[in-house]
């Protein structure tokens, strides 16, 4: 096991799931990895994410013990497609009341809706190019997969995802 | 140079020490994969799925492989994580997949009204048995196929019970 130590042990989060999932089905399988790579190249995360694919850290830790808070940005899994996985930014959590414009581009009318028990609110940072919460809903908190850490390629943009 | 003896005493029951905890670890880590990814017991109990699963508690062998080729169909009792406590799990039958028109009552004891759904795309609607006692899809909507974590295969315990699910 020793080609996927290397990666895992990147910090003290990696580590622990490294030893712990020494077995797995499949070496690559981004669920069992704690810390993985992930290419994204979609217009809905601008200016925090380049439209041309940026290559960032996403950690798979936090969500199981419920860390996920305001303003992160997070990797779910499409509820409208199950093989596919978004990346958002999380803007409620159970219990928070929000209001939005239901379509930007058109007037003004604006939704109120309340998050419920178990759900989170997730949005993209470009909102008129972006299908998120706003389309279909909140989310059921269990689809979080991970969390961004920081943003590796391109090395201009090396850092955190502010 | 009786310290050197007790030194390579004490290495070879170290090697034997961590040969042995290697075994258990490696054990552990492959009943912890079959567990999670190929098969396991649950056991699940609550009144939402009389009369196929009984109140007091039924073990039941759940598989967790079909979810991740999309075999999930309609009819199966399938173990769910729950959307509106992700600590949850529930167990309840696939009534709907995505596309299908559904129409339910909306309180069963009281009045007719019954309502329409047409269960989205990348959904499944999920049901217990027991219309009367079930918070299921007709209380939280149709749930992302996601959440499905395994299909249950057949009841082992009790044991006059021992069967598949029908």
């Amino acid at each position: 096991m020793a080609e996927i130590s290397k990666p895992m042990a990147w910090n003290g989060e990696g580590s622990i799931g490294a030893s712990i999932n020494r077995r797995q089905v499949s070496l690559f399988d981004p669920r069992h990895r704690s810390l993985h790579n992930l290419i994204h190249s979609r217009p809905s995360m601008l200016p925090t994410l380049n439209l041309t694919g940026d290559v960032i850290l996403a950690e798979h830790l936090s969500h199981r013990f419920g860390k996920i808070g305001l303003g992160d940005i997070v990797l779910v899994r499409s509820p409208t497609d199950p093989t596919r996985m978004v990346t958002k930014r999380v803007l409620g959590l159970e219990g928070h009341k929000l209001s939005f414009s239901a379509d930007p581009l058109v007037g003004d009318g604006s939704v109120s809706v309340v998050v419920p028990k178990g759900h989170v609110w997730i949005q993209g940072d470009n909102l008129y190019a972006s299908t998120d919460s706003r389309n279909f809903g909140p989310v059921p908190y269990s689809l979080v997969e991970g969390k961004a850490l920081l943003r590796v390629w391109p090395p201009r943009f090396f850092g955190s995802l502010r | 140079m009786r310290w050197l003896r007790y030194l390579n005493q004490w290495r070879g029951t170290a090697k034997e020490a961590f040969d042995q905890v290697s075994i258990v670890a490696k054990f552990l880590c492959l009943l912890h994969v079959t567990d999670r990814y190929i098969i396991s017991s649950t056991h699940v109990q609550g009144p939402s799925m009389l009369p196929t699963l009984n109140l007091t508690g039924d073990v039941i062998l759940a598989e967790h492989v079909s979810h991740r080729f999309g075999k999930i169909g309609l009819g199966d009792v399938v173990l769910v994580r729950s959307p509106t406590d992700p600590m949850k799990m529930v167990t309840k039958r696939v009534l709907g997949l995505e596309g299908h028109r559904l129409s339910f009552f909306a309180d069963p004891l009281v009045g007719d009204d019954s309502v329409n759904v047409v269960v989205p795309k990348g959904h499944v609607w999920i049901q217990g048995d027991n219309v009367h006692a079930s918070t299921d899809s007709r209380n939280f909507g149709p749930v992302p196929y996601d959440l499905i974590e395994g299909k249950a295969l057949l009841r082992v315990w009790p044991l006059r019970c021992f069967g598949s699910l029908r």
